[in-house]
């Protein structure tokens, strides 16, 4: 699986620059557009002018290519639904060589992945909202978000904009509240509190400089459509053709709302549980004094209080991992120690953490094949007001997220169903569910905690904490076959 | 009306073992109502369930009709299977999540019937993974079986395939077939809300688009957990 020899050469010019790498140290903020098509002559020769990129009418699509400082003022990409291809033109015979699970779209493949209940497509919000219009979701990323509005101006040229939606970049201060102003924390943060984007699949191109882990090199096929994929001696069907459909890829793009303030309430209702735990039982929840290496948090309750949403992350909210540093947080963690850890042996990290059910890594598992072969490019950026602890309330705000690889169904849909919602991987966890993202309901949420004493301590009771609110499967086509599908006819 | 007894009740009760109502209604009535409302053949496998417990323990009823339907062809099969068990059965051991597979010739069709757990495409993906090449040679005895051998180079249709001839599921809840039929329709379900007095023709005529089926998602005489959980549950590590 992990060849560090391959002979496989990338053309960084034909790939769309979003795959390979994210755009957030540059440029914060982002708007997802979503687009119908109602005029093909109109969409067709704005996707020419787009690749074109010499009309100051018309964004660029941005490439995978390295940029020269400074970087661009704006980046820009598309993604194309099946229903989108169709109203593109494309002939019927390109249309089935496209997978299942892409043909039928997001939202007929709820109960796969997890979509019911408040979440199920039915209650989805427009304009990400399993429609059938839905044809391009353009991506602009932005410096401002000024910026963000003339280019949607100009898209709207070409096409009937049926809505969009809009993320920007946070620290601390905007996730966790005023306590945390000036922290220095970069702007990775997520809803929850937590440092997000830290992991990637870790790709060896000979022009990005090496990303600073010792995680085995992933095959270019995990994420571009027409090279040696993760399973070993497996190909994912080329869609389009071998030459069209090489460099492309998928995207589950999820809009999920995130319920802060019942996350925040939990911690508060576990904390107070495992204190009575160690006071009626002396038990050992943290080590004695545990509480003085954790930063932030004024007593011991509100060091559990971090403790356990470190244990349901599988990252202390600063990123530092729960593998290596079980009892309190790096202040500081370099990249490497960020990135270095593998759940080798007995890990202290819990088997249904987040970040260990969605990438087990070396892990031992149950699907002895899969510890690598399910991964994901992850992008996503934070969208909503900012949240305050002190003053809490119900606004939506969540993640914007788009989960990027070369296969919907063996990667995304893969890892949602088996490992995040049925935790079939390992066999303590199997039949629960993640308890940050997972389809939980308070009547059956189960997640066993790993306690300093050694021992597990399960707690039950929480609530679903992320619903989904929209999203769609998109085609992220090479250049290439953007250039194709703009001379079409007809 | 049935229930007191009256003349016409006792008729209509009796009609089904009339011969001449069963002439009737195979002949004129369910053609004239598939003309009427034809039924997609619904697809097979177990529908992913709200309940993580009831996604473990799956069935899958695979009918592979064989190209040679002479003995000599099941002897074919019979010894392409016999030469590879081995390979095979270790290769399903390493996929991790089964339970219990078993191959049975019936008229003529190759039937691989097991119990897994999780997401049905994975099941079939991990299973390619570990022993493709032994399932090639199976394969090249099937109908249909070239278009998707070698299956490492042709995962997405073999998945299809699979998905296409494992048995459709009888719902457990008899009236959940609108809701199955409404979707493969892709119209809106229950609306309008469909007569319960209609479920027998509804069930008739998807017997027509599903002459094959599995009668329910099965027994199980112990809640579900999964392949890995018993076997850690018994020491036999996972
Ligand atoms: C609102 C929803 C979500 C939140 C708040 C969230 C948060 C996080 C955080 C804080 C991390 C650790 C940072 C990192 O390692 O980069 C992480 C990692 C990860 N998440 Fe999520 N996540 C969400 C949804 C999802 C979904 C839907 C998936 C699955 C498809 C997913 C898959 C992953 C993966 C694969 C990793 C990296 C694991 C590793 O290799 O260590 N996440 N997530």
């Amino acid at each position: 699986m992990i060849d560090e020899t391959t002979s496989e050469t990338l053309d960084l010019s034909n790939i769309q620059g979003n795959i390979l790498k994210g755009y957030r140290s540059d440029l914060q903020y982002v708007r997802h557009i979503a687009l119908e098509v109602k005029d093909r002559a109109a969409a067709r020769s704005f996707l020419a002018r787009s690749v074109a990129g010499k009309d100051s009418g018309v964004p660029a699509i941005t490439r995978a290519t390295l940029w020269a400082d400074p970087g661009p003022e704006i980046c820009f990409n598309i993604g194309i639904t099946f229903e989108g291809m169709r109203a593109l033109g494309l002939p019927s015979a390109m249309l089935e060589s496209f997978p299942t699970e892409f043909v039928e779209g997001m939202a007929k493949r709820s109960l796969k992945i997890g979509d019911f209940g408040e979440s199920a497509a039915v209650n989805w919000a427009a304009p990400f909202d399993g429609s059938n219009r839905l044809h391009i979701i353009a991506t602009v990323y932005a410096k401002d978000r000024a910026r963000l509005g003339r280019v949607q101006a100009d898209i709207a040229r070409a096409f009937n904009v049926l809505g969009e939606r809009d993320g920007w970049a946070r620290s601390d201060v905007n996730v966790l509240g005023p306590a945390y102003a000036n922290d220095g924390s970069p702007d990775n943060r997520v809803f929850f509190g937590y440092a997000d984007s830290i992991t990637q699949p870790r790709f060896k191109v000979p022009q990005y400089p090496d990303p600073p882990t010792t995680q085995p090199i992933a095959p270019y096929g995990t994420v571009l459509l027409g090279y040696e994929t993760p399973l070993e001696g497996v190909r994912f069907r080329v869609p389009m053709n071998d030459e069209l459909g090489k460099d492309g890829t998928f995207n589950s793009f999820r809009i999920l709302a995130q319920d802060v303030q019942a996350f925040e309430a939990y911690l508060d209702e576990a904390a107070g549980l495992l204190m009575q735990l160690e006071k009626d039982q002396h038990r050992q929840v943290l080590p004695a004094d545990g509480e003085k290496d954790i930063p932030h948090v004024k007593d011991r309750f509100g060091a559990i209080r971090e403790f356990v949403a470190a244990q349901i992350c599988g990252r202390w909210r600063n990123g530092t991992p729960v593998d290596k540093w079980p009892y309190a947080p790096l202040p500081n963690p370099t990249p490497e120690q960020l990135h270095d850890f593998d759940y080798d042996g007995d890990s202290p990290c819990p088997a249904g953490a987040h970040i260990r059910r969605a990438s087990p890594r070396d892990g031992q598992i149950v699907q002895r094949a899969a510890n690598y072969a399910r991964q994901l490019v992850r992008r996503g950026m934070p969208y909503g007001p900012d949240f305050d602890p002190a003053k809490p309330d119900k606004a939506e705000r969540g993640l914007l997220g788009s989960f990027i690889g070369a296969s919907i169904g063996a990667q995304f849909e893969a890892v949602m169903c088996d490992w995040i919602n049925l935790g079939l991987h390992n066999p303590d966890i199997t039949r629960f569910n993640d308890p940050m993202i997972g389809a939980n309901a308070t009547e059956t949420s189960v997640f066993d905690l790993r306690l300093h004493d050694g021992k597990n301590c399960r707690l039950r009771g929480f609530p679903r904490f992320v619903r989904t609110r929209g999203g769609a499967y998109a085609f992220l086509p090479s250049i290439n076959a953007i250039e194709y599908l703009a001379k079409l006819e007809g | 009306m049935a229930d007191d007894g009256g003349w016409l009740g006792r008729f209509v009760d009796r009609l089904p073992d009339q011969g001449w109502f069963k002439f009737l209604s195979t002949h004129v009535v369910v053609p004239f109502w598939w003309w009427r409302e034809p039924k997609p053949k619904l697809p097979g496998g177990p529908r992913m369930a709200v309940q993580p417990g009831e996604n473990l323990q799956r069935m899958m009823n695979l009918i592979m009709p064989l190209k040679d339907k002479t003995p000599v062809g099941r002897a074919t099969i019979a010894m392409a299977l016999g030469q590879n068990l081995d390979t095979l059965y270790s290769g399903l051991d390493n996929v991790g999540t089964i339970h219990f597979a078993r191959f049975i010739i019936v008229e003529n069709n190759l039937c691989m019937i097991s119990t897994y757990d999780g997401d049905f495409s994975s099941y079939v993906r991990d299973f390619i993974v570990s022993i493709g090449s032994v399932f090639d040679a199976i394969l090249v005895h099937i109908e249909g079986g070239d278009a998707v051998v070698p299956t490492k180079e042709h995962v997405e249709a073999f998945v299809d395939w699979v998905h296409d001839r494992d048995l459709f599921q009888w719902p457990d809840f008899a009236t959940d077939l609108f809701a199955l039929q409404d979707e493969a329709m892709g119209v809106p379900a229950d609306r309008p809300p469909h007569e319960i007095a209609s479920l027998s023709r509804a069930a008739v005529l998807q017997m027509k688009a599903n002459p094959n089926l599995s009668l329910g998602s099965g027994f199980r005489s112990y809640p579900g957990f999964s392949a890995a959980q018993i076997r850690s549950k018994f020491g036999e590590g996972w």
